[in-house]
């Protein structure tokens, strides 16, 4: 098959019908660059909802004590020996944190509200967002630390402040209620309202006396670079023999089915656009094949095979679409870029929360999406060109020559 | 290597024309001897388009014989018959069908390219092919770009630059005027003197005639004179 010629032809070819042409080509790079853009926006929202959860204290993968999930108590608690942690490799592993997590009551002077108190050591909190919290006053200073740390939308409900006192009663190890008044070091506050109302923390051993053992409800681990979860899942699960070891999707099943559904939202996207797009392929390569039925037919009569009659149409579409997929694809990084510092959606923000997302959406560029849309689009460039190339072949070029 | 270059025996081509046969060749019966010049002439609708058609492979016959340098035309398949119109025959358009695309010298070299022909050669030929019909200055320019008389040379050089056994031409005056007629027609003779290349036309034309060695008439269908015409004259003295 002269290939050469075929090429020279096809790529010659989309200089004809200069406006026609041009303008397909503009549709596909809209609809590339709308696809790679939108793409964008697709994982930096997946992504977002992923380290929200993640840092909701969750981490990227939890030991808990048998039963905890369904009661959440000091009761479903464990111990930890003081060489604990097992070896993960360091580029693996972003940190590990031991905590108290127990529900119980917080009472000011004029509010009382039920809360989630944590005992943290804030050294191992840097995984999660009281790491990166604001704060009124102090955070905490470490695992002794018998003052407490609550979020801006608690203190006011609970009408509160930085110096004031706050007392707190939950359940002991013995099963007996326990109260302590705390002094309030600081007041942090965290994009969502949510996480400020429900958690409250001090120092870990604080809240191990207050309950009266010295245990633990969960190690949180939060995993470095491309994280690994099932790896280190089973290694842990060797390791803390009689404990669970769960993954952040399992602990935070509506986040995980929000994550997979965004990976499903890039094919659906992409199918609408290029489903739209390859109507307007298919209809001007047919129109360009219309307006050559002289010429093919000459082709075809002085000894061209079919075989390269359709091999030209497809080269055609496909010089097109990899001409527009470039281009596309340049014009979405560039808007990418452009909107590198995220779009603000604070005026959504409360649904924005309940999706489990921050208020600016920050648009995440991925190779493999950039790939996979170039892929795509170049194998429905291919398949947009079958049907008209199949319409070329059946040019009967004696027909043709007599227009 | 045969002297027949083409053989007609019982040719016979009909159409259906709502449940009605229509006879566009009725057992026609010929040959064409290498290095003649044959005009096939008659009124429209006689058959020469269609005769002309089937010696080149664009038609088949309902019935017949049609042999082009010893191949049996009605035992090939559509990929041989490409094959057989690619390396046995060079064709001459009335409408010329350049490929716009390309420049005389690219629309030349194509139908190498096709063949497989490496790049040097033929580009050698092609140049060879332009400068024997005299628009080799013109090699760059695209058919656009060319007048009718200039497109049908190019189209010349397209058809005779794969040294074709025969060179078939339907109508190739119609849309050149007189001059332009003439020179092309010097053209044609000038290779099947020179060069001994074999060629059938199918005309109406009575200039094309004139320039033809043998002229066979059809009437609906049928040979109805085949005479040596007075072209041919010295050649017969």
């Amino acid at each position: 098959m002269p290939l050469k010629l075929l090429v020279q032809l096809s790529a010659r070819n989309l200089s004809r019908h200069k406006r026609r042409n041009f303008m397909l080509l503009m549709a596909i790079c809209v609809a590339v660059g709308g696809v790679t853009f939108m793409n964008s926006l697709i994982r930096g929202f997946q992504y977002d909802m992923q380290e929200s959860a993640v840092a909701n204290l969750t981490g990227h993968v939890k030991i808990l004590a048998p039963g905890y999930l369904d009661d959440p108590s000091i009761a479903k608690s464990f111990k930890l020996a003081a060489d604990w942690q097992p070896d993960i490799a360091a580029e693996e592993l972003e940190g590990w944190a031991a905590r108290i997590r127990i529900p119980a009551v917080i009472m000011s002077e004029r509010e009382t509200r039920g809360i989630q108190f944590v005992g943290v050591d804030p050294a191992q909190e840097s995984i999660s967002f009281l790491g990166d919290a604001d704060y009124d006053g102090q955070s905490l200073r470490d695992a002794s630390d018998n003052r407490v740390v609550i979020g801006r939308a608690l203190a006011e409900q609970l009408e509160t402040k930085v110096g004031r006192r706050l007392v707190i009663i939950t359940q002991g190890a013995d099963g007996l209620n326990r109260e302590a008044g705390f002094r309030i070091a600081g007041v942090y506050d965290v994009e969502g309202t949510g996480l400020e109302k429900i958690f409250v923390f001090t120092g870990i051993k604080m809240l191990q006396q207050m309950v009266d053992a010295e245990v633990f409800t969960e190690v949180s681990i939060k995993l470095a670079g491309t994280p690994r979860e099932f790896s280190v899942k089973v290694a842990l699960a060797e390791f803390f023999t009689g404990l669970v070891v769960l993954d952040w999707q399992e602990l935070e099943p509506q986040a995980a089915a929000m994550f997979l559904f965004a990976d499903a939202a890039i094919f659906i996207w992409f199918l609408i656009m290029m489903g739209a797009l390859i109507f307007g392929l298919v209809n001007t390569l047919i129109t360009a094949v219309m307006e050559r039925v002289r010429e093919l037919g000459m082709l075809r009569a002085v000894g061209m095979r079919p075989g390269a009659v359709i091999v030209q149409v497809v080269l055609e579409s496909t010089f097109m679409m990899a001409l527009g997929v470039t281009i596309g694809i340049g014009m979405g990084v560039g808007l990418i870029f452009w909107a590198g510092d995220g779009i603000d959606l604070s005026e959504w923000a409360q649904g924005m929360e309940m999706a489990g997302m921050r208020s600016v959406l920050v648009p995440r560029l991925m190779i493999a999406d950039l790939i996979l849309v170039a892929g795509l689009s170049m194998v429905f460039g291919v398949l947009a060109s079958l049907y008209p190339a199949w319409r070329a072949v059946k040019i009967n070029p004696l027909e043709a020559l007599r227009r | 290597m045969t002297e027949v270059v083409v053989r007609c025996s019982g040719v016979t081509r009909t159409y259906q024309d709502e449940a009605v046969p229509v006879y566009a060749l009725r057992g026609v019966d010929f040959e064409v001897r290498r290095g003649e010049f044959v005009s096939l002439a008659g009124p429209s609708g006689s058959g020469k388009s269609t005769l002309l058609n089937v010696i080149g492979g664009l038609d088949r016959p309902n019935e017949g014989l049609i042999e082009v340098d010893g191949i049996n035309l009605n035992d090939l398949s559509q990929s041989e018959l490409s094959d057989m119109r690619l390396n046995k025959m060079g064709f001459v358009f009335q409408a010329y069908n350049l490929i716009p695309v390309l420049s005389a010298l690219e629309n030349v070299e194509f139908i190498m390219q096709l063949q497989g022909v490496g790049a040097a050669e033929r580009s050698e030929r092609a140049r060879a092919a332009l400068a024997s019909l005299g628009i080799s200055e013109l090699e760059h320019r695209r058919p656009g770009e060319l007048s009718g008389g200039q497109q049908q040379r190019a189209a010349i050089a397209r058809a005779i630059v794969t040294n074709p056994v025969l060179l078939l031409a339907d109508e190739p005056s119609a849309n050149l005027d007189s001059h332009a007629t003439e020179e092309l027609l010097e053209l044609l003779q000038r290779l099947n003197e020179e060069r001994g290349v074999t060629i059938v036309t199918a005309t109406h034309d009575p200039m094309v005639m004139s320039y033809a060695k043998r002229r066979i008439n059809l009437r609906d269908g049928t040979i109805v004179e085949d005479a040596i015409s007075a072209a041919a004259l010295p050649a017969v003295r």
